[in-house]
């Protein structure tokens, strides 16, 4: 778990890990309508022009959403793409409502995780 | 944001000598932004633990595991399947996180790995500096935005005292008067009467725990 220097993208565990909460994920991803109902509880997406990138479901779709479909096979390059999305474009507040009843900050904090694992997370001292 | 700072070498390892599997959990919340406990700290400290514990032909296994917040629960439930395989866990995260995370897991010894010192702002990075104390009793509208409770070494309501010299603090040359400072901010604002009012001694609230209900949601929950 110390990966500090992994290089390789470890996409059997990826795979191991989005198994586990595979029901809760699944569900996620087909219930979300794109209605866009969600972008208004974020005060980032409000406070950003009303940008797209902000919008919760645009972020869950883009980040665990993606590494779902591609079954965990990503590259470092796809996992840099989407911590940008993950802790550049949400602070996690937990405070997006869904009217599907779909639990976001989890789903994004679940992206979080899996690219922690892989080593790829924000250092703050850019 | 809180700021916290890591412990001594020393006192991490004294902590933890009686325990040979070790979990040490970031988070990444303010200490990770404050570079004192998240994710590259935990590994920046695992790493030195691991070198001292070769050096000295001593076996003890310390891995690492980050959550997103150890000051909320649902991120804490990350740890269900992992914590139970370790001997102690130590934590990254600023008091509040240490504690949650001893509630979480009541059976197992809990290490805190860094002092919680304020709540503070980033002046640069790496470079923080303490604003409030959390007292409970902002009185900022009325001192220039400047915190008497933080600022005077005598946490004043009503200054400055007999002890300031030419601007600065009677504790050290180096400091200067929180009142002085609060006096020119007053005076730049023409808001000097603000000065003039006596302000009532505090009630030192945070002697005792705190818990804090938002307003919309005092129905839910009294």
């Amino acid at each position: 778990m110390n990966e500090q220097k992994i290089v390789e993208i470890d996409t059997v565990k990826i795979k191991k890990r989005l198994k586990q909460r595979k029901a809760k994920m699944k569900m996620s991803l087909s219930v979300c309508a794109r209605c866009t109902l969600c972008a208004d509880s974020c005060f980032l997406f409000n406070n950003n022009n009303k940008d797209p990138k902000y919008m919760p479901s645009y972020k869950f779709i883009n980040s665990i959403g993606r590494i779902y479909k591609r079954r965990g096979k990503v590259d470092r390059a796809a996992l840099e793409k989407i911590r940008e999305i993950v802790w550049k474009d949400c602070v996690l507040c937990t405070r997006c409502y869904c009217p599907f009843g779909i639990d976001i900050p989890d789903m994004i904090a679940f992206a979080r995780s899996i690219c922690r694992e892989q080593g790829v997370y924000p250092t703050f001292e850019d | 944001m809180v700021k916290g700072q890591r412990k001594p070498i020393d006192e991490i390892t004294g902590a933890l000598e009686k325990y040979s599997n070790v979990l040490n959990i970031g988070c990444g919340g303010c200490v990770s932004v404050c570079l004192a406990g998240g994710q590259k700290e935990v590994n920046l400290l695992n790493a030195e633990l691991e070198s001292i514990y070769k050096q000295n032909n001593i076996s003890k296994k310390i891995e690492g595991f980050t959550v997103e917040r150890q000051c909320n629960m649902q991120y804490l439930d990350e740890l269900d399947d992992i914590a139970g395989g370790y001997d102690c866990l130590m934590s990254m995260a600023c008091g509040a996180g240490v504690q949650y995370l001893a509630e979480k897991f009541p059976g197992k010894p809990v290490f805190p790995a860094i002092n919680t010192v304020a709540i503070g702002i980033d002046r640069e990075i790496g470079i923080y500096e303490e604003k409030c104390r959390a007292c409970g009793e902002c009185v900022l509208g009325y001192t220039g935005g400047i915190c008497p409770v933080t600022r005077c070494a005598k946490g004043l309501f009503n200054g400055p005292c007999g002890g300031t010299n030419k601007g600065k603090c009677e504790i050290s040359n180096d400091i200067s008067c929180a009142w002085q400072d609060i006096y020119e901010r007053l005076k730049g604002q023409n808001r000097l009467d603000d000065i003039l009012k006596i302000k009532e001694p505090m009630e030192w609230k945070n002697q005792t725990q705190r818990t804090i209900i938002q307003e919309p949601y005092m129905k839910r929950y009294t």
